[in-house]
């Protein structure tokens, strides 16, 4: 009962996050967008019918009248189909966001573990040539750029001039083995480029931790190195884990790997909402914005949940 | 440790009549003097820096839109490493690209920080009133929206204007800034000399800008090195997919040029860009870690 | 003084160092000293001195890095501490040797309940069913004077006041019957009258427990009170280390003789012009080769500049004193 009190304050309090996501993006996406007026008309328009293409489109409506009929399409889930396409957008994201998801989360999940992996490594011997190693090898993979990467791996992995095991592109998936061949090679480079950063990220949080009075505590009471482990540090690390992981969880949805995508030719929906904003494709931006605002106020109440979760001094209030 | 917080004090007051006279930039100057790590990132940035002013002042670099050679010529003593597939010198092109990734890095580093600076500190002035509010109301915002959707928003509505790119970065990559001025203002402002300007009624803005943002010096410089980073690797991967660099050559357009190079087995285009772009950011992070470490108050060895 | 019963510990020559930026500091320099069974010593010094430093050593819970124990023995009824592996380091911190702590509102596992951490305390080290061990925290709870333990023992740190927080440190502290308890100014973060409440507690179970402490404190006025021998501390070693009565009244080190005339006292009519002791406490790193006291001694002569005096014996109901030039009891 607390809990779903709060969930409604919670998403009453998000209003104006959503309204701020819908207003840039109306801003920048529509009012400054690209100008669809001369691509409905035929060839030597007279005025009359630019005109009338512009009244259609509601270009000579003032600006809020605009932004209110947006906004109003969004709440409504009233998107209709896709200008470039013709396919519903509601199908079209059916078909897409499934595709970037299973296309990020391996690269994601594995990422993060091995990170948290490194981090304990590094953070119990801190100071040690295995720390050293770890911190170095990750300040060089941070200075990776994600794009050199996947080339390097698509050639690694993927062209005759490396192993030649995986396709060099593309998404053809109809079984888990397309599906195992697929996803391999980006998910290796999506590893190799979060690994520095969240490896850096971890080790800091985790000997923040270590740190505390509360560990020094434990061990003069001589608590077992695993449950120091479980009880002292993870436990009370799970904040900023939880922070960072939720609030990835919009981005795998909505932008997938824009990069991903776009190199391999997958498609998810990161590509095709680039797209959409390259071709000022308005029902597909409206559907893409609403579910960014719409997911980010989930995450951050899903966040506030599992704070209260996993530390009692948070009170849902 | 308790040390710091009373560390905090004595730099405040003193820093507030001068910046740069103050202990903690001397201590953090013989700090980062013994960091054989940061000396050397140093010596690179330093190197890389003279490259890029070579090209911005004619000296080198200029030929890199010749057509000069062969298509895929391989390394010669004329083209040390080799040509592209319509024939230009992709030393020539290397080399410029060096200065595009400077001034991109400042361009934006400066922007940003500045912004992040200003919006962060008046956040934290004015912690809890409406113009807090909205500043974090719009970190939150700008936060929410994909990176690279906004930027190629941002690109187009702008229309091909070169400095689209600029404005997209600059218009994300001042909140971090803002978040940590914001946090640090506010636990400046309950300071002794603070409460003393206060008291003899010094003008609002004037305790901000001229007594509360210098003691937060340390942070922007921080800051400004990992945005710089930060921008070379976003120009990368927005050049590549289109909305990036729009006049010159960059590394990211050598690479975007390289990717269906890197399938018929040319890599020099690929390999030229990636290495010199790795070695600056390489150079750059650990010139940035160092810089962290030499000015945190904080941090005991080991 | 020892009162001829058995020597529970005994620390001999410790040296502790911690890797700093600015180089090596030994915080702890050569340190010796004894701890009889049921015996409670203080342990007092500046802010700095090595105090916690030889407390946490004693635990070997020195934070390493940066800290490390570079040499020294830590014999516990025989057997040296330093020597023993990590298993069986953790099968003695808790049940025989305890140690509690300054910051009682950050000592405790905020994210578990008071009674989660002292069951996890006592199965560690005794065979106890969860149940057993849920009765045997509640009757310590109440040992120390925590109302309505049965209902306490579920909460969380953050809803006990700092006064509780440490009665629950003293609780799981004692819960396995410890032989020595190591208390690190437990009560300088505490108000006044919870002070004087949270020592009663200790010293009443002492008493019951039969064992041995090792109270730090700056406190004088409370070692004079609690304390059957009092060791000081300078810079890193013991300077003076001997029985109440004669430490108090007359104490042999010029250092002990100066802090002990910064105590206020309330008939005092000068009240408010304490004596204070002049100079600086001298820079870890920069150690002087002869006595570290002596820039600050009114006694210090050639030799003290020289070498180091050692502690002595301190026969004849004397207290032992490491000084060239000590004052001389029959002035
Ligand atoms: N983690 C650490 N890193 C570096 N030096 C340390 C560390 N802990 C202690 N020291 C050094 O050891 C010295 C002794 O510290 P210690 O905490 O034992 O003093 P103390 O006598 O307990 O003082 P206080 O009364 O303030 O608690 C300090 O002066 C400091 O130089
Ligand atoms: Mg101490």
């Amino acid at each position: 009962m607390e809990i779903l009190q709060y969930s409604v304050r919670k998403l009453i309090a998000g209003i104006p996050l959503v309204l701020g996501v819908t207003f840039i993006s109306f801003l920048l996406m529509v009012y400054f967008g690209p100008d669809k007026t001369y691509e409905l008309l035929g060839k030597n328009p007279t005025p009359e019918q630019i005109e009338e293409v512009r009244r259609e489109l509601g270009y000579d409506q003032p600006f809020l009248t605009r932004y209110a009929l947006y906004v109003q399409e969004i709440a409504t889930l009233n998107f209709g189909s896709s200008e470039s396409s013709g396919e519903l957008v509601s199908s079209l994201l059916a078909r897409t966001i499934p595709v970037s998801i299973a296309l990020i989360t391996p690269g994601f999940v594995l990422g993060n573990l091995l990170g948290v992996l490194f981090a304990l490594i590094a953070a119990y011997h801190r100071g040690s040539w295995a720390d050293k190693f770890i911190m170095g090898a990750s300040a060089v993979g941070m200075s990776i750029s994600f794009l050199i990467a996947i080339i390097a791996f698509q050639i690694i992995f993927s062209s005759n001039f490396g192993l030649g095991l995986f396709p060099v592109r593309g998404w053809n998936v109809h079984s888990f083995g397309d599906y195992l061949s697929y996803v391999t090679v980006p998910t290796l480079a999506t590893v190799f480029v979060a690994l520095g950063y969240n490896t850096r990220f971890y080790r800091a949080v985790i000997v923040e931790e270590m740190t505390r009075d509360h560990v020094r505590t434990a061990k003069a009471f001589g608590t077992p190195p695993a449950r120091l482990f479980y009880k002292n540090i993870l436990k009370n690390s799970m904040i900023p884990i939880i922070t960072r992981v939720v609030f990835s969880i919009p981005f795998v949805v909505i932008s997938g790997s824009l990069l991903i995508e776009s190199y391999f030719g997958i498609p998810g929906v990161g590509k095709v909402t680039f797209d959409a904003i390259t071709s000022g494709d308005q029902p597909v931006l409206k559907a893409v914005v609403g579910l960014t605002a719409a997911l980010f106020v989930l995450a951050q109440l899903l966040t506030d949940i599992l704070y209260r979760a996993v530390d009692p001094r948070v009170s849902l209030t | 440790m308790s040390n710091g917080v009373a560390d905090l004090t004595a730099n405040g007051s003193e820093l507030d009549s001068s910046v740069f006279g103050d202990s903690l930039w001397g201590k953090a100057f013989l700090k980062f003097r013994r960091d054989r790590a940061g000396m050397w990132s140093l010596a690179v940035v330093t190197a890389y820096a003279l490259i890029a002013l070579g090209v911005w002042t004619g000296v080198w670099g200029t030929s890199w839109a010749d057509v000069s050679g062969a298509k895929w010529a391989p390394i010669s003593a004329e083209h040390w490493l080799g040509t592209n597939i319509i024939g230009q010198d992709i030393f020539e092109r290397a080399v410029f690209s060096t200065k595009t990734a400077f001034e991109v890095g400042l361009v934006v580093a400066v922007l940003a920080t500045v912004l992040g600076a200003v919006l962060g500190a008046m956040a934290g002035f004015f912690s809890g009133s409406w113009i807090d509010e909205i500043i974090i109301w719009l970190m939150g915002v700008l936060d929410s929206i994909p990176f690279y959707l906004l930027v190629a928003a941002i690109a187009f509505s702008l229309e091909g204007n070169p400095y689209a790119m600029h404005i997209a970065m600059i218009s994300t990559f001042w909140i971090g800034t803002s978040r940590l001025v914001r946090g640090e203002v506010i636990k400046l402002k309950s300071l002794d000399f603070v409460e003393a300007a206060r008291a003899t009624g010094v003008n609002q803005l004037t305790i901000i800008f001229r007594h509360i943002l210098p003691n937060t010096f340390h942070i922007l410089l921080v800051q400004a090195t990992i945005t710089f980073v930060a921008a070379i690797k976003s120009e990368v991967i927005l050049s590549f997919l289109g909305i990036g660099v729009q006049d010159g050559i960059s590394w990211g357009l050598m690479i975007a040029e390289s990717t269906f190079e890197v399938l018929a087995g040319f890599f020099n285009n690929f390999l030229a860009a990636s290495v010199l772009m790795f070695g600056l950011v390489m150079a750059f992070n650990m010139f940035s870690d160092a810089l962290q470490d030499a000015l945190d108050p904080r941090t005991v060895s080991g | 003084m020892s009162d001829g019963s058995e020597i529970l510990l005994s620390i001999r020559d410790l040296r502790v160092e911690f890797a700093t930026e600015q180089g090596v500091v030994r915080a702890v320099d050569g340190v010796s000293f004894d701890v009889h069974a049921g015996e409670t010593v203080g342990l007092v010094g500046e802010s700095g001195c090595g105090k916690t430093v030889t407390g946490l050593s004693i635990l070997r819970l020195v934070p390493c890095p940066p800290g490390r124990i570079a040499a020294g023995q830590i014999e516990f009824r025989g057997q040296d501490l330093l020597q023993l592996d990590t298993r069986q380091m953790r099968d003695i911190r808790g049940s025989r040797i305890s140690m509690i702590f300054q910051e009682p509102m950050t000592a405790l596992n905020p994210v578990f309940t008071i009674g989660n951490q002292m069951v996890d305390v006592l199965r560690d080290h005794e065979k106890m069913t969860r149940r057993q061990a849920r009765t045997a925290a509640i009757e310590m709870l109440d040992k120390v004077g925590i109302p309505d333990p049965a209902v306490r023992i579920d909460e969380y740190p953050h809803q006990l006041s700092g006064g509780m927080r440490q009665r629950v440190m003293i609780a799981m502290a004692l819960s396995c019957g410890p032989e020595l308890l190591i208390a690190d100014e437990p009560t300088t973060a505490l108000d006044v009258t919870t002070q004087a409440q949270v020592l009663d507690q200790i010293v009443s179970l002492q008493e019951e427990f039969q064992m041995a402490v090792i109270l730090i404190t700056h406190d004088l006025g409370v070692v004079a009170e609690v304390c059957s021998r009092a060791i000081v501390m300078y810079c890193g070693s013991v300077v003076e280390n001997g029985s109440i009565e004669p430490l108090f009244e007359q104490p042999r080190h010029p250092y002990t003789a100066g802090l002990l005339n910064s105590i206020p006292r309330i008939r005092d009519d000068r009240l408010g012009k304490l004596p204070v002791i002049e100079g600086m406490v001298p820079d870890l790193l920069q150690l002087p080769a002869g006595c570290r006291f002596a820039d600050r001694c009114g006694r210090a002569g050639a030799i003290c500049i020289e070498s180091r005096p050692q502690l002595n014996d301190g026969a004849g109901g004397q207290t032992a004193v490491a000084c060239f030039n000590p004052i001389d009891v029959q002035q």
